[in-house]
């Protein structure tokens, strides 16, 4: 009886109670998906902040000559050292690469050759911009890539073939592709880096790792500290401008989703407590002929309690799936990616709507003081 | 027969006024006794007092070897679900609950609810095709026989109507008595407010208020069985 007669309140108070509703679904919408881009707004950030490039480099340290300026050994690292030290560190959201430099010549003009896994490229830098192909092999040694300025200045087209000529030595390779890094790397050429190992007669040596790692500053710092105590030798050094970019607009998107969080609760809660302000005027004389047929305040208020609990509970799932839903159509336009679905954000919208919804009680502890004589008289 | 209502010197101030003063008589179990007087007499102040909707001010009104002037909250709403049948001028059914359910309502706030009970008392009243109907779906004195049929539900130790035909016209108002003859002869105790002599003089007794006292001079009736 007590649900049938539950079922019963909210039907005959639909009007109303349609009010309500409203506003908790509203506020559960926009809740949840504040909660849900909330959860995967680092996901997103770093994402972003991934496509800026590497974030952690590891080179000789400062008191050797700088690895770009020469291929001096003593500017150099051991690869096999260094890159199994990496490899044991690092796990699938971290992408990483060797390099080594060399200043080159090509039709008698200087250009500076870069040595890499080719294959590594697109994931280390994902927003290059390439004309042709990538390359799938890191050891491919008959195929380069080459910047667009580099490309420019060499008269350079897809297919054509690249001479290098280092010192006495030469090496040649076919252009897969011309990028667009809009950097430094636009003026340079992307080989194997066995090929250049080999143009710079330096088997086994590298200037510098970069590594690409995704995950909050919290994150990068810790692989950086891990490098660091394994590679005493060497310095690793987080990127700082691109960390603490991603730090500080992190923070400042958490404080204002839960700002607004906190914002549209009152809200709602507002907006719940006065139609029920209202209902509750409206149920007196109900109240009253309950209180005369034997009912207690305490049997009358459960009703209520009820009637509140559903509503925000229904109101809360309804609210939590559109959410849901607002939040994945805010990835899609402002991180160009959809934010996919966290599940607990179901269970945390539905509880705090049904908090929300039983703030609405309030107003119904003046039913306590219904005198069912005076309502039954009409006064 | 046992005296089921014991009122002695029964008084009720509101403020200045006086609606009750020193008011007594009792009823005996199975009476059907008829409250007549003006407006402004007294007699919806006895019935509150009498259903525990009201307390008063001084002196005793003891229902069924209760006296509902000691009661606390918690006493009284129980003495009203366990003692008391309400039927009142305005029906006074929940709008949003079905002709059943309202029955029903009075069963839960007793102890629990019986559908198949609940609808027996309904098709007692007449109302047997009107079980699923809202309030705004019946007549006035469909309204009234629901009102009924939820007073007897908890089988109360005294029905308490005010001014049961008040809000019905004159079929409806025959309707509404021939069922108040019919619960009279099953020996139910029933206390009625009403203006109108002709259904005062069916009663039992009939006692005359005014000014918030009994006016000595009623006469006394012979009880009308048919």
């Amino acid at each position: 009886m007590f649900w049938r007669l539950v079922f019963q309140l909210l039907r005959g108070n639909s009007g109303r109670l349609t009010v309500a509703i409203l506003a908790l679904v509203s506020g559960a919408a926009v809740i949840s998906g504040l909660l849900n881009l909330e959860l995967g707004v680092e996901y997103q950030l770093t994402q972003q902040f991934r496509t800026l490039g590497a974030n952690v480099v590891i080179a000789p340290k400062a008191d050797q000559p700088a690895p770009e300026s020469a291929l001096g050994d003593s500017a150099l690292m051991n690869e096999d050292a260094v890159l199994n030290s990496v490899g044991q560190i690092t796990g699938p959201s971290v992408w990483f690469a060797p390099f080594a430099y060399v200043i080159a010549r090509a039709n008698d003009a200087p250009v500076v050759a870069v040595g890499t896994w080719l294959d590594q490229v697109r994931n280390l830098d994902p927003t290059w911009k390439l004309e042709g192909n990538w390359i799938s092999s890191r050891d491919d040694l008959e195929q380069c890539l080459v910047g667009r300025n580099a490309a420019k200045q060499l008269h350079l087209v897809t297919g054509r073939r690249l001479r290098l000529q280092y010192l006495s030595r030469t090496a040649e390779c076919s252009v897969a592709g011309i990028f667009d890094s809009g950097a430094a790397e636009d003026n340079q050429v992307f080989m194997s880096l066995r090929a250049l190992q080999t143009l710079a007669d330096l088997p086994g040596k590298i200037s510098l790792v970069q590594l690409n790692v995704s995950g909050g500053p919290k994150v990068i710092a810790k692989v950086a500290g891990q490098l660091s105590e394994v590679l005493p030798q060497f310095q690793v050094r987080p990127i700082r401008e691109v960390t603490e970019a991603q730090g500080a607009l992190l923070g400042r998107i958490r404080l204002l989703i839960v700002t607004m969080i906190v914002l549209i609760l009152i809200l709602t809660v507002l907006c719940v407590v006065a139609t029920m302000a209202a209902l509750a005027i409206e149920r007196r004389a109900d109240i009253g002929l309950m209180k005369a047929l034997g009912g207690s305040i305490s049997r009358i208020v459960g009703f209520f309690v009820a009637e509140v609990g559903l509503l925000g509970a229904a109101g809360g799932l309804i609210g939590a799936i559109m959410g849901v839903a607002l939040s994945y159509w805010m990835g899609v336009r402002v991180f160009d990616t959809p934010i996919p679905p966290r599940w607990e954000v179901f269970p945390v919208t539905i509880l705090l709507m049904t908090i929300v919804a039983m703030a609405g009680v309030l107003p119904l502890r003046m039913l306590g003081e219904v005198k069912p004589a005076i309502m039954l008289r009409g006064d | 027969m046992s005296t089921v209502v014991q009122i002695e010197n029964l008084r009720k101030d509101f403020g200045k006024v006086c609606a009750l003063d020193g008011v007594s008589f009792g009823i005996e179990e199975g009476e059907w006794i008829a409250i007549m007087g003006p407006s402004g007499s007294g007699k919806t102040t006895l019935i509150n007092i009498l259903g525990g909707l009201d307390t008063p001010t001084s002196g005793r009104a003891i229902v069924d070897g209760v006296d509902v002037g000691r009661l606390d909250e918690g006493g009284l709403t129980r003495f009203r679900a366990e003692k008391i049948g309400f039927v009142f001028q305005q029906f006074h059914l929940v709008p949003y609950l079905t002709a059943v359910e309202n029955v029903m309502l009075a069963q839960y706030f007793h102890s629990t609810t019986d559908e198949k009970e609940a609808k027996e008392a309904l098709e007692r009243v007449g109302l047997g095709n009107r079980l699923e109907h809202l309030p705004s779906q019946m007549s006035g004195g469909e309204q009234q026989r629901v009102a009924v049929a939820r007073a007897l539900i908890n089988h109360p130790k005294l029905i308490l109507a005010d001014e049961p035909t008040g809000n019905l016209d004159e079929a409806n108002e025959n309707i509404v008595i021939d069922l108040l003859r019919d619960l009279h002869a099953e020996h139910h105790t029933i206390l009625m407010v009403t203006h109108a002599s002709s259904i005062g003089s069916l009663a039992d007794r009939r006692i005359d208020f005014s000014h918030g006292h009994v006016v000595p001079s009623a006469p006394a009736l012979t009880a009308k069985r048919t």
